[in-house]
């Protein structure tokens, strides 16, 4: 058997290997009627017991909708969205909110070990670990926990589902809402903003830094649901906070509709990480059923010196399109972005970033690492702009694609517009596959077939991987099927 | 005009559907070539910037005002067209075709007939051979999609035909030059046709120049037989009113290799498209370099298809944009699953020079082979500061190193072009320019 | 006076302070070494000789000939006759080494009022200074440094400095890096430009140089400042105790 055919068989096994969060929690839900239109939206809103102000929002944002189209641009084949068979609301059945963990379903506590989300506070973890790690969970569309709400709570730091937001902080929820990603800025974020149902917020003071990593796990678990969360997060003046974002889903044969919407937005000499590990079920080998990942995620730098940095490692998902972007308005200000990508059996990733320079001497990076195997296609699309006062602007962009088995396809689509003289943007893209070679050499030190191929796919990202906060770059390589090749970071 | 509008048709469309005249002396091929393509353009209208590869050119100019294609070939002063000839052409070429407002002119050129090779016009070839432009016609599709060919398709009446028999090989090349005489308002729609036989070699460059407000519209065919060589060179001078939409669609045998150059001076609006799709083992070089200043667009537009394995190709472009130019590339690389061992490599470089100039670079892959070896690159930016020190610290004045710098860089790209004849003669056209390119 | 320096300080954009107070005076006929660890200051002194933007002069004054040499521009100053071999020689792609070299030739004779030099008359003063140096004309037809080993890099400006004769030549680190042939040409061309009406200035890490070349002068840059003027035993002095010592020995004074 020739080296390559080796590869493609590990590849073959480890997706075999199957996916290991595909159970199904028995949970009783409060369900919203299938279909769409203006009633669904009053219902969520009431559901909610939310203002007036935030469900003329989402009339407005959903009669924008109603006007939109799909986007067909992206390199994907979608099937046809029934938007009206899609549920849009589930929420797990509970008199109240819980008050505490120990008012928590058990069931979902089980559920997040299985995951392992350290959702429970345990005084051992703070002192142990590198840094305590407050986890928003969001089950379907609700948030049901938000651990560390104390300790964050004397720095004058709110982190708590967006529900909540609404209730408790309604000025800081209504200023910055929108500002970002308009309701109408595209046919999913418009479908989000019309019908979101929960999510996480985030709010960190003038010069305070975070002191342990913010973090969301997002589930998408009853049968049809589409899951429209919403993420706004602010830093205020001087402060840093690093956010973690992790997503399961049960596997389950019809696609399930993912279009959540997440707005940054960092003030002057602010700096935002979001870290994103993304696992959803992406189909059979076959491509029957699978999560459709259909996100805008966008921060806005808008003072000077604030820095946005994404990074996000997409290994699940039957078809995902996201561009996380940043805005650079303030002047000196940076955006990264940093993605692996990964797409094998017939999953389809169309993801990239926008990179947006308004201000003066305002600097971008780009790092893609596209991998695509089996009958995967994986499409990096980006988009960096130098706006004509845009002085000294910087970009670089580096784009590689890692081919393994000859049925797969890999694309790289940069857009580059220029309108600044003193602007300089460079973009490198390349794509190789793993030359037998390196397997070969790998297999003659001893390695097996599927830790030669995890060696050479870890070695690949690692440009990415590094830029993990240390919780999730355990998890990403574990999804990357790969030994730990000594330490990350 | 009635059997053609039982559709809808596009506003911008129906000057030019009222223009269209079937002609009862051509064959009947291409009279029902020509009226699908016209309804076809009727249907489409112009392209706009939702169309992926037309969204860095504005073509508001021919929208504000159309440019109908002329109904008859106007007379120009062939003592003035002798003059500007001289400055253009090649000095070397073997055989000169001029078209002038895109009709053959026979008076200015001097075709020397040579065994095997049949070159002349498009006009003549279909009274002589028109198996050719048949064969032409109908093996290129490309006016399908592209609502410009389908509208050339409609009305060409002129252009050449070069068709060279299996294993004759060209030393000198032919050239072919296209001028505008500045007559009459209007739109030419030229069609050309260059097939090689197995194992034949030649080269041709073709220049495209004029006077006043003109829309060219052209559109050349290549097929290369397998191991046929065609080098291409093509320089755009066209009036600072023109607008300048060419097309060339190249299949390439087994084992055929094309290599083309384009290099855009002026005009108002100047896009060159190549599509070239590419048979097993075959071998494509794109290279060219643009220069745009005042209001002007210039776009390079590449579609590389690999349909089959060990397909070579590389691209060089380099532009400069100064004033309020807008210059844009955009490259779409593609390898096809089976087109392995597929080499093929893009790279475009660009610098800004006008504090109001736009640069656009869209390099694309898109691969379904993994036994590849495919990169781009693209930059953009300024001058180097660096190497301006070092000039200016050798004595240079800063305005003359600034022109050195942007002659050397695009002197990169017209640097690759073997032959020396052709390669001199674009250099003095390139520095003729920048020296009156404006920061 | 052919260079007159007085407590020259300079300082990069950041506001980080290079040089602190140089002072050095050079007259027609001199050879002067300056020598100094990495850091000292010495390519940022080149540097500001040459006229390179990014550096903030706060504080003193530079007279070359007389004329106050801060303020022209920098390719004014190398008509005037400055010359500074780079240490890292710019590539420049797509200019051509003999087209460019003319271009500054004859900048340099329409500044002074001399008749320009044709295409053959330039070719044929090329081909004396290639011999005179005993380089291959291998050079003249690429682009401007691109693509040419260290040692290339290295005759090339040495070449080019013969081709513009200077006054004034500043060699920054022109030895570093070289093997001991491109040494031996770097040394003819200096060498041979040693006239009455002429200066070098040569910076320099290492001694090596100095013993193709002798100065007249060496000096020791120390943190932006010249901590020690002596003749060419000097030199031979601080190769054998290395700058630690010097610096070491200085620790007092600077305090």
């Amino acid at each position: 058997m020739s080296a390559s055919l080796d590869t493609q068989n590990t590849v073959r096994e480890l997706s075999q290997e199957g996916y290991k969060y595909g159970f199904v929690t028995d949970i009783e839900a409060d369900t919203a009627p299938p279909g769409l239109d203006e009633s669904t939206v009053r219902f969520i809103s009431a559901k909610k017991e939310e203002p007036e102000w935030l469900l003329d929002w989402r009339l407005a944002a959903f009669r924008a909708w109603r006007e939109m189209t799909e986007p067909d641009w992206a390199k994907v084949n979608v099937a046809p969205i029934d938007y009206q068979a899609a549920t849009y609301y589930s929420a797990p059945k509970q008199s109240a909110g819980p008050k505490s963990l120990d008012e928590v379903d058990p069931e979902l506590l089980a559920m997040y070990e299985k995951l392992g989300i350290p959702l429970r506070e345990r005084a051992a973890l703070a002192g142990v670990e590198l840094a305590g790690v407050a986890v928003d969970a969001v089950f379907d569309s609700v948030s049901v926990a938000t651990t560390f709400k104390k300790e964050l709570g004397e720095l004058g730091i709110i982190f708590c589902s967006f529900g909540e937001a609404v209730r408790e902080h309604p000025e800081l929820v209504r200023r910055y809402l929108g500002t970002v990603v308009p309701q109408n800025d595209n046919f999913f974020a418009a479908l989000n903003s019309a019908v979101f149902s929960d999510g996480s917020f985030a709010y960190i003071p003038p010069g305070v830094r975070c002191p342990m990593e913010l973090s969301t796990y997002f589930r998408i678990n009853a049968a049809k649901t589409g899951q429209f969360e919403r993420t706004l997060l602010i830093a205020d003046k001087g402060s840093y906070v690093s956010y973690l974002e992790g997503c399961t889903a049960p596997q389950r044969d019809e696609n399930q509709l993912h279009a959540a919407v997440v707005e940054l937005i960092a003030h002057e000499d602010a700096q935002i990480k979001y870290s994103t590990v993304q696992n959803w079920y992406p189909g059979d080998a076959e491509g029957k059923g699978g999560i459709y990942n259909f996100v805008t995620k966008r921060g806005a730098c808008r003072g000077a010196r604030s820095k946005i940095s994404w990074t996000q490692v997409e290994t699940g998902s039957a078809i995902t399109w996201k561009y996380p972007s940043c805005i650079l308005e303030g002047d000196d200000s940076v955006g990264e972005f940093y993605s692996v990508a990964i797409t094998n059996n017939r999953q389809q990733a169309d993801t990239g970033t926008k990179m947006i320079h308004i201000g003066k001497n305002t600097s971008s990076t780009i790092i893609s690492k596209g991998i695509s195997a089996g009958r995967g296609q994986n499409t990096y699309r980006g988009l960096v702009r130098i706006q004509p006062r845009a002085h000294g602007a910087r970009n670089y962009t580096q784009c590689d694609s890692l081919l393994i088995g000859d049925r797969c396809g890999a694309h790289t689509v940069p857009y580059i517009e220029v309108r600044n003289p003193s602007a300089r943007v460079e973009h490198e893209a390349t794509t190789s596959k793993i030359s037998d070679d390196q397997l070969f050499y790998c297999r003659q030190r001893g390695l097996s077939d599927e830790d030669a191929l995890s060696l050479i796919v870890n070695g690949f990202c690692k440009e990415v991987l590094k830029e993990l906060p240390m919780e999730f770059a355990v998890e990403a390589q574990k999804l990357l099927a790969v030994s730990l090749e000594g330490s990350v970071g | 005009m009635n059997a053609v509008v039982d559709f809808p048709v596009k506003p911008e469309a129906r000057g030019y559907l009222a223009r269209f005249v079937p002609d009862d002396s051509e064959p009947g091929w291409l009279a029902a070539r020509r009226q699908q393509a016209m309804t076809r353009f009727a249907e489409l209208g112009f392209p706009n910037r939702k169309s992926e590869s037309w969204r860095y050119l504005d073509l508001q100019p021919l929208e504000n005002q159309p440019l109908l294609p002329s109904p008859a070939a106007p007379r120009a002063d062939t003592a003035a067209l002798s003059e500007r000839l001289a400055h253009l052409s090649l000095p070397e070429a073997a055989s000169r075709l001029v078209l002038v407002d895109g009709r053959f002119a026979p008076e200015l050129s001097t075709v020397e007939p040579r065994s095997g090779v049949w070159f002349g016009s498009t006009a003549h070839a279909m009274r002589e051979r028109p198996d050719l432009v048949r064969a032409a016609v109908e093996g290129i599709e490309g006016d399908e999609a592209h609502p410009f060919a389908a509208l050339n398709t409609a009305f060409f009446s002129d252009g050449f035909v070069l068709d060279i028999a299996p294993g004759v090989t060209l030393d000198r090349p032919l050239e072919i030059v296209h001028l505008g005489a500045g007559i009459s308002e209007s739109s030419f729609h030229t069609r050309s046709v260059v097939m090689l036989g197995e194992g034949s070699r030649a080269g041709i460059i073709e220049t495209y120049a004029g006077e006043g407000r003109y829309w060219r519209n052209d559109l050349v065919g290549v097929l290369l037989g397998q191991r046929a060589e065609l080098t291409r060179t093509v320089l755009v001078e066209e009036s600072a009113a023109a607008v300048h939409l060419a097309q060339i669609e190249a299949r390439l045998g087994e084992g055929a290799r094309f290599t083309g150059f384009v290099l855009l001076l002026n005009g108002q609006r100047v896009r060159h498209e190549a599509n070239i799709r590419m048979g097993e083992g075959a071998k494509c070089v794109i290279n060219g370099a643009y220069v745009v200043t005042g209001s002007d667009e210039a776009n390079i537009v590449t579609v590389v298809d690999h349909t089959a394995p060990g397909g070579q190709t590389s691209e060089l472009i380099k532009g400069v944009a100064a004033g309020r130019g807008h210059g844009a590339f955009q490259g779409r690389m593609i390898v096809r699953e089976h087109a392995q061992k597929t080499d093929a490599h893009q790279l475009s470089r660009n610098l800004i020079i006008g504090q109001r100039a736009v640069i656009d670079t869209k390099p694309e892959l898109e691969i379904y082979a993994d036994d590849v070896k495919c990169s781009h690159g693209a930059s953009v930016g300024d001058l180097d500061e660096t190497a301006l020190f070092y000039l200016q610290a050798r004595g240079i004045p800063a305005d003359e190193a600034r022109r050195m710098l942007i002659d050397g860089f695009l002197r990169e790209a017209v640097d690759t072009i073997e032959d020396i004849a052709k390669r001199t003669h674009l250099l003095r056209r390139l520095a003729g320019r920048l020296a009156e390119l404006e920061g | 006076m052919m260079l007159e320096i007085k407590n020259l300080h300079a300082r990069l954009a950041d506001g980080r302070e290079i040089l602190k107070g140089i002072d050095l005076s050079v007259a027609a006929g001199e050879v002067h070494a300056i020598m100094g660890p990495n850091g000292s200051g010495k390519s940022t002194l080149a540097a500001v000789l040459a006229g390179r933007e990014g550096y903030e002069i706060t504080e003193g004054s530079v007279r070359y000939q007389g004329r106050d040499l801060l303020a022209m521009a920098a390719d004014e100053r190398a008509r005037e006759g400055v010359f500074l071999a780079f240490q890292y020689p710019v590539e420049i792609p797509g200019v051509n080494n003999t087209y460019f070299l003319r271009a500054a030739v004859n900048a340099q004779r329409r500044h002074r009022g001399d008749p320009e030099l044709d295409a053959g008359q330039f070719l044929r003063l090329v081909r004396a200074t290639l011999k005179l140096l005993d380089i291959g004309d291998d050079l003249l037809q690429r682009a401007v440094n691109v693509g040419f080993s260290g040692g290339e890099k290295k005759r090339n400006e040495i070449f080019q400095m013969a081709m513009l004769e200077p006054r004034l030549a500043i060699l920054d680190e022109t030895d570093s890096g070289l093997d001991i042939d491109a040494l031996r040409t770097v040394a003819r061309g200096v060498n041979g430009l040693r006239s009455p009406d002429r200066a070098i200035v040569m910076i320099t890490h290492y001694k090596r140089l100095l013993d193709y070349v002798e100065p007249d002068y060496v000096h020791v840059l120390q943190d932006g400042r010249i901590i020690q003027s002596g003749d060419k035993d000097l030199a031979a002095e601080l190769e054998q105790r290395g700058y630690g010592t010097f610096a070491d020995a200085m620790g007092g004074d600077a305090a």
